[in-house]
């Protein structure tokens, strides 16, 4: 889950473009990291330090744990352990961009601490992701709210994360939410929640992504806006706010009840109560996911 | 009964749902299928064609899937019917079982759980 986030601070802060992005993003699953970036990412190396190593294997025929030890750079027990560390999949993200040229090992070291600072991560919360640090990530990517979300949202946010990965997948970058009064609709697909957490919620996209969309969803290739696709727009929406609503009455006690979804028959939304947009990058194309908070006790 | 021999009603207003259901019971033999959109359907149907399982979900327009499966327990006591719905609370879980269904599966719906339901109502071919 943190590589999501990861993108989300590389593209909001210039350092990629989208295409650059959404490159990496698909190339991530199938990148190996090397040892230079998880010495990095650990800070027992500088990037100086392991372009040097990098320089001396262009003149030698070893590895680069091996002349990093030689050079006196790691020991031997630093290597094993870099070697066993669970690797983070935001440093997947960081070592496709490598590979793609994107950024240098030096821009890299200063992402990971600036990016890590941002946040309040530390390194020993990499190798077990907890929800208090996603719930963290989420608050601090909703800056926009200008005050601290509440648990219900929290929820119902990380849980869409983790819907996003579970069944479309897991190269998405979200992008900063924004605050939305009026919105002209694609196909679009709405579902009401009610109870002591109410809210509205909106699905989006154009005819070409709601077509790829519905194909990683349902596993089988849609090649035409048809009945099914449209149904699978839907579908996920209602499943995840199912998914929300069971989560809610586990944790909190409260039942909330689902609406029938509905299409959005009107090019323009236009929004009474405190909404937000929040646009989900994914490499075949934009999802957009609106919020109404309707009513909340929390 | 052999799963050949059956009917199956698949209630649901999703066509998707009722397209993956119906893929899913596939697999282990050639029912006849029914279909219903709301929950006024699914009596209507359940009334003229008795199925032998009711696959049902909740959140539907017309008539909500609980007051569906009450009409059609009233109607017949045995009807065996199965909620399938992604709003699977202890409450919701409750009431459906109150209102007379035998069966509460949660959505996303996995095969083995419909394998289990066919293979324990139903004989091969």
């Amino acid at each position: 889950m943190y590589a999501q986030f990861f993108g989300n601070y590389l593209l909001s802060h210039g350092v990629v473009t989208k295409e650059q992005l959404v490159h990496a993003m698909q190339k991530k699953s199938s990148v190996h990291l090397k040892l230079g970036t998880l010495a990095i990412h650990a800070g027992y190396m500088t990037a100086n330090e392991v372009d040097q190593i990098i320089i001396l294997q262009t003149h030698q025929d070893k590895r680069f744990g091996e002349l990093a030890v030689s050079e006196g750079y790691l020991t031997q027990a630093q290597v094993t352990e870099l070697l066993k560390i669970q690797n983070a999949d935001f440093l997947l993200l960081g070592q496709a961009l490598l590979d793609d040229g994107v950024i240098d090992n030096e821009r890299l070291q200063s992402l990971i601490i600036d990016y890590q600072s941002e946040n309040e991560i530390c390194e020993s919360d990499y190798s077990n992701e907890t929800r208090e640090i996603i719930d963290r990530l989420v608050e601090n990517f909703f800056v926009v709210t200008e005050r601290a979300l509440s648990r219900y949202e929290l929820s119902f946010i990380h849980l869409l994360f983790n819907n996003l990965v579970r069944f479309i997948g897991d190269d998405f970058t979200p992008t900063c939410p924004c605050l939305c009064q009026e919105y002209p609709t694609n196909y679009c697909v709405s579902q009401k929640v009610e109870g002591r957490f109410s809210i509205r919620t909106y699905l989006d996209m154009p005819e070409s992504t709601c077509i790829a969309f519905a194909s990683r969803y349902v596993d089988e290739t849609f090649d035409s806006f048809d009945e099914y696709v449209q149904a699978s727009i839907e579908d996920f929406l209602n499943l995840h706010n199912g998914l929300f609503s069971v989560n809610m009455s586990n944790e909190y006690g409260i039942e909330l009840q689902l609406e029938v979804p509905n299409i959005e028959t009107s090019e323009l939304l236009t929004f009474e109560k405190e909404s937000y947009l929040l646009p989900i990058i994914y490499p075949f194309g934009t999802i957009y996911f609106i919020f109404e908070l309707l009513a909340t006790d929390a | 009964m052999t799963l050949d021999d059956a009917k199956i009603l698949i209630s649901d207003d999703s066509i998707l749902a009722r397209k993956q259901l119906k893929d899913i019971i596939a697999r282990y033999g050639n029912p006849t299928f029914l279909e219903a959109t709301n929950g006024q359907d699914t009596i209507d149907i359940y009334k003229k064609e008795r199925p032998a399982l009711v696959f049902l979900d909740i959140v539907m327009p017309v008539k909500d899937g609980n007051a569906a499966i009450r009409e059609i327990v009233s109607f017949d006591k045995d009807a065996d019917i199965i909620i399938v719905s992604s709003v699977g609370t202890q409450s919701q879980l409750r009431a459906a079982i109150d209102a007379g269904a035998n069966d509460f599966i949660q959505k996303p719906i996995n095969a083995e759980q419909i394998h289990h339901i066919i293979t324990s109502r139903f004989e091969g071919r």
